[in-house]
């Protein structure tokens, strides 16, 4: 078998994004040393002066700008490149833009789907299998996708990014003809970019700390941002937060909330309710600060602390920072 | 506006998951299935929109097993005038493809300027249905939506949260849009209206139906294998300490070279 896998890469300037590495990552691997990977880009030149680095053989083109470009319009070009690649399986990462897209290309190329994969095996001529967490992470599942094609967007950080590796690749332009007509009424009118210093958004970290009402008050919840930052982690909080105001929803893990699963969860005064808890409890590593020796959370962290966040925050934040070799603040 | 939203009943957060006897699948027995996260944002949304623009109506449609009828009634007691019920194969399917395909097949056929549903179900989180029922009717589709608001009769505005940072986008209708926003607290049914809802009529397309009509498409790719739960956990290792100095000290020490998660 010499299946061609087919990555649809992302740039951010100039850049192939992490997700985009990590598909290529998986690409090279399903491929095997007889198959190839090929990959098509909506992100035109500076796209495939990336792409080359990255070894690849071949590469379908299109230039759409990011203000033009919708899931019907990338997921137009995409199947097209596929036919034309002849590929059995398609790769995306698993951004927005990603699992967007995955839907609509299913259709277009006609292809068995799935998202958020973290295992992926090509286990005969029409057949792979992929294992995914459901549930917000409380269970995991194996799924068969038969047919002659497939469309995976891949989990990020589940998978290690591709080496570089020189190549000359093969260019072939997409005809731009081939997006629906009705795409062409649809516009980005701006883009805010995350602000520099703000780090990792929640469902991206593979950190998060969060804060509950055992902060006691707004004005401390800064002890939080402090002891993420050091960490290069994600700000999350507890709806008691969010429901005074402390701070925005957008904070807010939980049922109601955001669902995050990273490598290390830290939790400071939140009481563990299932509605939090079923937001965060596929995460690697928890830690639960807490007064309450009681507290439910210490039934799902790794490793409890009894006291008061108040004094131990700073201090974790200091140590994290000697130990991390960053100036003291 | 004619908006129609897309509901999945989903096992109410507190459910205690287990597999089925043939270890393939989640176990439906025994669990309440309800409208909930970001689907109930969805029909949120859905109501807020309708109130913003009158003479709009939401029509609430469900693919899948019987108990979509429940789910079906919770969101006309929320408010949706009308809902229809897409049934699924006999034999069950959780592929998010042939769920599109249904629904789409349904579409085809009823009014709509805007589709709405979550951004992914709450149980299986694929988020395939809305794009793909988009390819299915040709119409544009936006998935990671929040603050969707209509910009006249003809169009939509909202943001979208991504890796590189907020858009802003204008949309035309008809669309297909998935929401992100999960509101902390979406309305709830007054008892009158769940009580009418019990007796609400609900349109039923039958699985022949929508076989016929999928043809070779009805059958699903995607299949479940093995559904496996995580070991529950055992409880927290407490950290003895006397100051603060040395529970941060001996968290991290712990973080570093046992549970190997430190940046
Ligand atoms: C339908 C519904 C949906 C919900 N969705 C969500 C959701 O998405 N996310 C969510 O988080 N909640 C949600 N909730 C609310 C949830 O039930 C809890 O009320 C909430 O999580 C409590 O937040 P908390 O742990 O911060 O506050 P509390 O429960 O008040 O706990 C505060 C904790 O801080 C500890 N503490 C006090 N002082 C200190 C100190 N100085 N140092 C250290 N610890 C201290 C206390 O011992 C206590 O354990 C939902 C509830 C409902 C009904």
């Amino acid at each position: 078998m010499t299946p061609t896998v087919l990555v649809l890469a992302e740039t951010s300037g100039g850049l192939l994004t992490g997700p985009t590495k990590e598909a290529i990552g998986v690409a090279r691997t399903l491929a095997g040393s007889d198959g190839s990977v090929a990959a098509v880009t909506m992100g035109g030149p500076s796209a495939l002066e990336a792409l080359a680095s990255f070894g690849l053989k071949e590469v379908w083109m299109a230039d759409v700008p990011p203000e033009a470009a919708t899931s019907g319009a990338v997921a137009a070009l995409a199947a097209h490149a596929a036919d034309e690649s002849r590929a059995a399986l398609v790769l995306l990462g698993g951004t927005t833009f990603g699992r967007d897209v995955t839907g609509r290309l299913a259709v277009r190329w006609g292809a068995a789907a799935a998202t958020g994969v973290t295992e992926v095996a090509i286990t005969g001529p029409e057949e792979v299998h992929v294992r995914r967490p459901v549930y917000g992470g409380r269970a995991t599942e194996s799924r068969r996708l038969v047919g002659p094609r497939t469309v995976i967007a891949l989990r990020p950080h589940a998978f290690a990014e591709a080496a570089a590796s020189a190549g000359t690749p093969t260019v072939h332009a997409l005809d731009r003809s081939v997006i629906p007509v009705t795409e062409g009424a649809a516009r980005r009118r701006s883009l805010a970019p995350a602000e520099p210093g703000s780090g990792p958004s929640l469902s991206d970290a593979t950190i998060v700390v969060s804060g509950g009402r055992g902060m006691r008050a707004a004005e401390n919840f800064h002890l939080i941002e402090e002891l993420a930052q050091s960490l290069g982690a994600a700000v999350g909080a507890s709806r008691a937060v969010t429901d005074a105001g402390w701070r925005p929803t957008s904070f807010q893990v939980g049922q109601t909330g955001r669902a995050v699963s990273p490598q290390l969860y830290i939790a400071v005064g939140i009481s563990g309710a299932i509605q939090h808890v079923v937001g965060m409890v596929s995460s690697r590593t928890i830690v639960a600060i807490n007064t309450d020796p009681s507290a439910p959370i210490f039934k799902v962290a790794d490793y409890g602390l009894v006291g008061d966040a108040l004094t131990i925050l700073p201090a974790l934040t200091r140590e994290v920072r000697k130990v991390r070799g960053l100036p003291a603040n | 506006m004619e908006i129609v939203v897309l509901i999945k009943p989903i096992p109410e957060a507190e459910s205690r998951l287990r597999a089925t006897p043939d270890g393939r699948g989640p176990e439906p027995e025994g669990i309440k299935f309800v409208l909930a996260g970001y689907d109930e944002s969805a029909v949120e949304q859905a109501l807020l929109l309708k109130e913003s623009l009158p003479g709009s109506s939401v029509h609430a449609v469900s693919f899948g097993p019987a108990r979509c009828e429940e789910t079906l009634r919770a969101a006309i007691a929320l408010g949706a005038d009308r809902a229809t019920w897409v049934e699924g194969p006999p034999e069950g399917s959780d592929d998010p493809v042939l769920a599109a395909r249904a629904l789409a097949a349904t579409l085809q056929t009823v009014p709509h300027d805007l589709v709405l549903g979550g951004k992914q179900a709450g149980d299986d989180e694929e988020g395939i249905v809305p794009g793909a029922i988009a390819e299915l009717l040709g119409i544009p589709s936006f998935g990671y939506v929040t603050d969707l608001r209509s910009s006249g009769p003809s169009g939509l505005t909202f943001l979208r949260p991504t890796e590189a940072g907020v858009e802003q986008w204008e949309a035309p209708l008809p669309c297909v849009v998935g929401l992100q926003q999960a509101w902390n607290d979406p309305r709830s049914a007054k008892l009158p209206n769940i009580l009418k809802s019990r007796k609400a009529p609900i349109l039923k397309v039958d699985w022949p139906t929508t076989s016929t009509a999928l043809a070779l498409e009805a059958k699903p790719r995607s299949i479940g294998e093995k559904f496996e739960l995580p070991a529950p956990r055992t409880g927290a290792k407490m950290i003895e300490f006397k100051t603060p100095e040395e529970a941060a000290e001996k968290l991290v020490r712990l973080l570093r070279e046992e549970a190997k998660v430190f940046p």
